[in-house]
């Protein structure tokens, strides 16, 4: 009995294995692609003339600000499954796309000031991307420390999930605030980076970005997906 | 108005630099977590 | 009165009572919001932020950081008396549960909001004479949304270790649109402006309230679940 229960985890971890492999190859691929774009964007972008070079931070910024949404509401999503379906794999697919999520936000958090500054000469603008990205951020973290502090799995998973599905339910209400508060309090009128009407170059670069970005976001999920699969093999193993 | 773009890609260089430490050291830290929790045992 | 009515009645009886008899959460709610409010009022520079400016500010925040102190305590005042564990092995439904808890933690924050608002008035020498039933209104309206959204957290930060930081940590992004909203309309009350100006916001509060009180009251059955 004692040998058949110990091949099942090990079969595990060499799916875990599996998994990670594949991530890291996605992930290389895409940083590969993040490259390729680097070039493209500061060699065969057009300079915006208003802006200058800091314009082109936005090849950068706006996939990353995409894919932390993306990461966040794939959070909420695969808790609502779980709550209903109970499978494992949803809570630990959760887990991992916080956790990515959580690297996309810094960069957009920190490009967006480095931007900022030298465009609307402040660090931070309470526009509506930023700020709500700012708040994605923080649920990020509220969500990973309850995680942390959490120790039994299922009770994790359910409280996770719970989380996660009242946080992409505020999105929308965050958002909304942050609107009819800016239409009351007009901002300075500032330079309007990107938005309609891109000349087809940037347009052509800002869309190659997002994808090698997503792209990313798959990678790394895959990755930390395969990290939580072999620790959970490992946990079965050690208390079978 | 013909004027010169500002110069600021000291930003740029600065934006960029930071979004692939944040993205590679990211990356990094999967890798060595990943090969942690592999070990054999 | 249906059933699950009146055992949500008897558990924010208990509640309340077991609250009335020790006092901690109340006494130490009240404390703070009287800090915050002198705060407040020594931390401005008086020639350049009039008080009536900041005073909706500064009732807001009282209000918010005085209410997830109350929260914080209902939850871990029964964690200690071991109470919460015989309240689940009870047949209780968990609809009927979360009720109770929300109207007890509803009443405590209620509370503390009667005390705050007093010293409000003195502090910031504000005249509510014709603003004072739309700032119980609003501060209705904005309370209930946050406090659902603090019951059902507070039962989950309960069984983390660091429950007193879990909640706060948990809860903040979730009261910032219900206070944006409750901000935006004190100042309008406190200034007189018609009600049409206030409609929008109103809206967005009676809203989050809706969607927020529905979902804790739904998820709540998998917090307490075993």
């Amino acid at each position: 009995m004692t040998i058949l229960a110990g091949t099942a985890p090990i079969v595990t971890l060499d799916r875990a294995r599996v998994v990670v492999r594949r991530g890291v190859i996605i992930s290389g691929v895409a940083l590969l692609g993040i490259a390729v774009v680097v070039v493209l964007a500061l060699g065969f972008t057009p300079v915006e003339a208003r802006q200058g070079l800091a314009q082109k931070i936005f090849y950068l910024h706006v996939p990353s600000a995409w894919c932390t949404l993306l990461a966040f509401s794939l959070v909420g999503i695969a808790g609502g499954l779980y709550l209903w379906l109970e499978d494992p794999r949803l809570d630990r697919f959760a887990a991992a796309s916080a956790e990515v999520g959580v690297a996309f936000a810094t960069v957009m958090l920190t490009t967006g000031p480095i931007w900022a500054k030298p465009i609307w000469g402040t660090w931070w603008t309470w526009d509506a991307r930023l700020t709500l990205t700012l708040f994605l951020f923080f649920l990020f973290v509220g969500y990973l420390a309850l995680r942390a502090a959490v120790h039994d799995r299922h009770e994790r998973a359910r409280f996770s999930a719970v989380v996660g599905i009242m946080g992409l339910l505020l999105v929308p209400f965050v958002h909304l605030s942050v609107y009819l508060f800016r239409t009351l309090h007009p901002q300075p009128i500032v330079l309007k980076p990107s938005e309609p009407s891109l000349p087809w170059e940037m347009l052509r670069t800002l869309l190659i970005s997002t994808a090698m970005f997503t792209l990313l976001y798959i990678g790394y999920v895959t990755i930390r997906y395969g990290i939580a699969l072999a620790a959970d093999a490992r946990e079965e193993r050690d208390v079978g | 108005m013909s004027a010169e773009p500002p110069a600021n890609g000291g930003y740029m260089v600065a934006a960029y630099v930071v979004a692939g430490a944040i993205l590679l050291g990211y990356f990094l830290s999967l890798a060595r977590r990943a090969k942690q929790v592999l070990r054999k045992q | 009165m249906p059933e699950w009515i009146r055992l949500a009645l008897v558990i924010a009886a208990k509640d309340v009572r077991a609250e009335l008899r020790s006092k901690t959460a109340l006494l130490s709610a009240t404390v703070f919001a009287s800090l915050v409010l002198v705060i407040f009022n020594f931390a401005r520079d008086p020639t350049a932020l009039s008080a009536t400016d900041l005073a909706p500010s500064a009732l807001w925040v009282t209000f918010a950081f005085a209410a997830m102190v109350a929260m914080n305590r209902s939850f871990t005042v029964e964690r200690e008396h071991g109470a919460l564990d015989g309240l689940l092995l009870a047949p209780v439904p968990s609809s009927a549960l979360f009720a109770g808890k929300l109207l007890a933690n509803l009443a405590f924050v209620a509370a503390v909001e009667a005390v705050a608002l007093p010293l409000f008035v003195l502090f910031f020498n504000v005249d509510l004479s014709r603003a004072l039933p739309g700032i119980i209104g609003t501060a209705a309206l904005a309370t209930i949304g946050f406090v659902a959204v603090g019951t059902i957290f507070g039962a989950m930060a309960v069984r983390t270790r660091f429950a007193e930081l879990m909640l706060p940590v948990l809860l903040l992004p979730f009261m910032v649109p219900p206070l944006i909203g409750a901000v935006q309309v004190t100042s309008r009350l406190l200034a007189a402006r018609p009600l049409s100006e206030m409609m929008g916001w109103l809206r967005l509060l009676a809203v989050y309230d809706v969607v927020f009180v529905t979902l804790a009251a739904l998820a709540f059955a998998f917090v307490v679940e075993e």
